[in-house]
């Protein structure tokens, strides 16, 4: 047995990583302006927790004591579930469609050099970038001139519109390792181009197409411009609070709600990046 | 090993839009033969396994397999299954569902497949692994896995797609052996690509030759290696020294030549040159040349020079020979006897040739 100490090869190694010939520039004032850029961003958010358990309506210091009445509250209001299951609805029906879609699209991607590929890709991308507002007016317009009525059905529509091009970059990167012989392998045992598909794709890249749900999921879950536009009389849960914030006496409640949902939102993307890293390490 | 033939390709042909891969390629393989497609990268062997295979489809000619064309049969149809350079082992199963893989397809009952399984295990040395993880195996270990679920599904013919590239130097040496031992013991042909000249030799029945797409020697190691049909084949298997001949006398059989450098000598026809030129293009194998200090005794034929670079290679030493008349120095390899280095660069030596041992490698322009 060689310890790193007693190895001699290691020495010069281990005396130049602990004694750098240049000391880097320092800048003293970093770990202060990263502490501030922190406090900035979670600041907002860590207040919405604290507040959902104060025992008054009015959004201030000082609190004035614990309650969990607002949690209680929540689940007797009707519209406030009619718009939660209309946002499960419109966030599942949105990460099957998106997911699906962009594992053929990535596969197709990934595999194949084709004219317009670039383009293409480009194209599917986009949505990243459109603001969406502008998304949002011009799919009103687009849907009513063809006689398609805000509702969820045109929620749903525009939500695959933005979650695709997530969908399309967590599926590619899952084809991006995946080994081309893997398939070829699979067709030359005999197997057929879709028992090809079901035995070795689709079980490899699995981890990644529930990365591609969770993700895609969160991102209708969490939308607010489209579902505004686009949602008419059945509003989705963003939508619905947004709607509740008006009225100063909801606003505990909207708080509780909104609580629950960041605790639901961080657990999903923590499940989606789990899934992720293991499709990264599985396709290998 | 019988005279049937399993694979008979005729004039096949593949283009990837202006580019040709392989151009009229004709092979015919008989049962139970280990044929080895050896070529530079890019030559287009691989291309040639793949369309055996059924992974590419060609553009001309035909290519049969057991006496079917296999036009219209797609690769999940043929008698051939394929051990792929990168192994391609299913990472999300474990060893014995990698070596099932295919018999699933043929309904088998669940012990008929289990025994399927065990044996062609066994056949590879890695009985009892089933339940093995596919990432915890070693490279050889991949390489084994590989061979046994082609090997399970008992194909009239087993396509190798440089199976040992991926090993370290010992163990593919071990594995060649190996490989070669399994292959005679089932009679199955395996096709293997290989660039490794060696690895070629060392393995195969016969060997074909391919550069730029073409097919330009198929012959038994021995033969290759003896009577290479140009200048190309020549210098890819071993090593060898080229020099021009004028031809001074026809005779048959043999052909009288004013060897560069050496003088006259009498050397065999080689009946495998593809081209033919008035004077025409010597090698000697640097191994078959004598060094010595004094001129040495009992050769056909004698040159002297100078000795400019010395390389030593563990088993053997090369000297290389500079000499009045010939533009590159001649290499000879000596044998590593008595652990000496017998000559130091810039010693006057000698170097000896028999008639046998001077190749007719045919044209010069080759």
């Amino acid at each position: 047995m060689s310890t790193p100490a007693s190895d001699p090869l290691s020495k010069p190694l281990a005396s130049s990583l602990s004694k750098p010939r240049r000391k880097p520039f320092r800048f003293p004032w970093l770990p202060a302006y990263a502490t501030g850029y922190l406090v900035f961003l979670y600041l907002p958010v860590l207040l919405l927790p604290l507040f959902s358990f104060n025992d008054g309506t009015i959004v201030a210091f000082p609190m004035k004591g614990f309650t969990l009445k607002w949690y209680a509250q929540l689940g007797g209001q009707d519209t406030l579930l009619q718009a939660m299951a209309n946002s499960l609805i419109v966030g599942a029906v949105t990460a099957l469609t998106a997911t699906s879609l962009g594992l053929f699209a990535a596969r197709a991607y990934v595999r194949y050099r084709f004219k317009g590929r670039e383009l293409s890709e480009g194209l599917v991308m986009l949505p990243l970038v459109i603001p969406g507002i502008i998304v949002a007016s011009s799919m009103l317009v687009l849907f009513i001139s063809l006689g398609l009525k805000p509702s969820l059905t045109t929620v749903i529509l525009g939500h695959v519109f933005v979650a695709l091009p997530f969908a399309v970059s967590i599926m590619k990167s899952a084809f991006d390792d995946f080994d081309q012989s893997l398939e070829e392998a699979a067709f030359d045992l005999g197997e057929s181009v879709i028992g090809t598909f079901r035995r070795v794709t689709l079980p490899i890249v699995a981890p990644g197409i529930a990365a591609s749900l969770l993700v895609t999921f969160t991102v209708s879950f969490d939308e607010f411009v489209l579902a505004f536009f686009l949602s008419g009389n059945q509003p989705t849960l963003p939508v619905y609070i947004w709607s509740q914030i008006r009225f100063p006496a909801k606003l505990p409640n909207t708080l509780a709600l909104g609580s629950l949902l960041l605790l639901a939102s961080v657990l999903l993307l923590l499940t989606a990046e789990y899934f992720r890293r293991r499709s990264a390490k599985s396709a290998k | 090993m019988t005279s049937q033939n399993i694979i008979e390709i005729s004039g096949v042909e593949k283009r990837f839009g202006t580019f040709t891969a392989v151009k009229d390629l004709n092979l015919e393989l008989k049962e139970g033969e280990f044929f080895s497609l050896l070529g530079p990268s890019g030559c287009g062997k691989t291309t040639a396994l793949r369309m055996i295979a059924g992974f590419q489809d060609h553009d001309a000619g035909s290519i049969r397999i057991a006496g079917r064309d296999m036009a219209d049969i797609p690769a999940n149809r043929r008698p051939a299954n394929m051990v792929f350079q990168s192994y391609a082992i299913f990472p999300h199963l474990n060893v014995g569902d990698n070596v099932a893989f295919g018999l699933r397809k043929l309904r088998l009952g669940k012990a008929e497949m289990q025994d399927r399984v065990a044996e062609a295990l066994e056949m590879v040395e890695l009985g009892g692994l089933e339940s093995r993880k596919a990432d915890e195996l070693s490279g050889g270990q991949r390489q084994r896995v590989a061979l046994a679920r082609a090997l399970v599904m008992r194909p009239k013919v087993l396509l190798l797609d440089e199976p040992l590239s991926a090993l370290d130097k010992n163990l593919r040496e071990a594995m060649q052996l190996e490989m070669r031992r399994l292959q005679q013991k089932l009679g199955i042909t395996f096709v293997m690509v290989t660039h490794d000249q060696y690895e070629a030799m060392t393995m195969s029945d016969r060997i074909g030759v391919m550069f730029a797409g073409k097919l330009e020697q198929v012959d038994r190691p021995e033969v290759l290696y003896a009577r290479p049909c140009n200048r190309r084949v020549a210098s890819f298997i071993g090593g060898m020294n080229f020099l021009q001949a004028r031809v001074t006398g026809e005779n048959g059989r043999t052909v009288d030549v004013d060897l560069q450098g050496f003088g006259p000598l009498t050397i065999d026809v080689n009946p495998n040159a593809l081209a033919r030129s008035a004077d025409l293009l010597a090698g000697i194998r640097p191994e078959q040349l004598e060094i010595g200090a004094a001129r040495p005794e009992g050769y056909d034929a004698c040159l002297q020079g100078t000795v400019s670079d010395i390389a030593f290679y563990g088993e053997s030493v090369h000297y290389y020979v500079r000499a009045e008349g010939v533009e590159a120095p001649v290499s000879v390899a000596v044998p590593n006897y008595f652990h000496t280095v017998d000559h130091k660069r810039g010693d006057q030596v000698w170097l000896g040739v028999q008639n046998a041992s001077v190749i007719d490698l045919g044209a010069r322009e080759a």
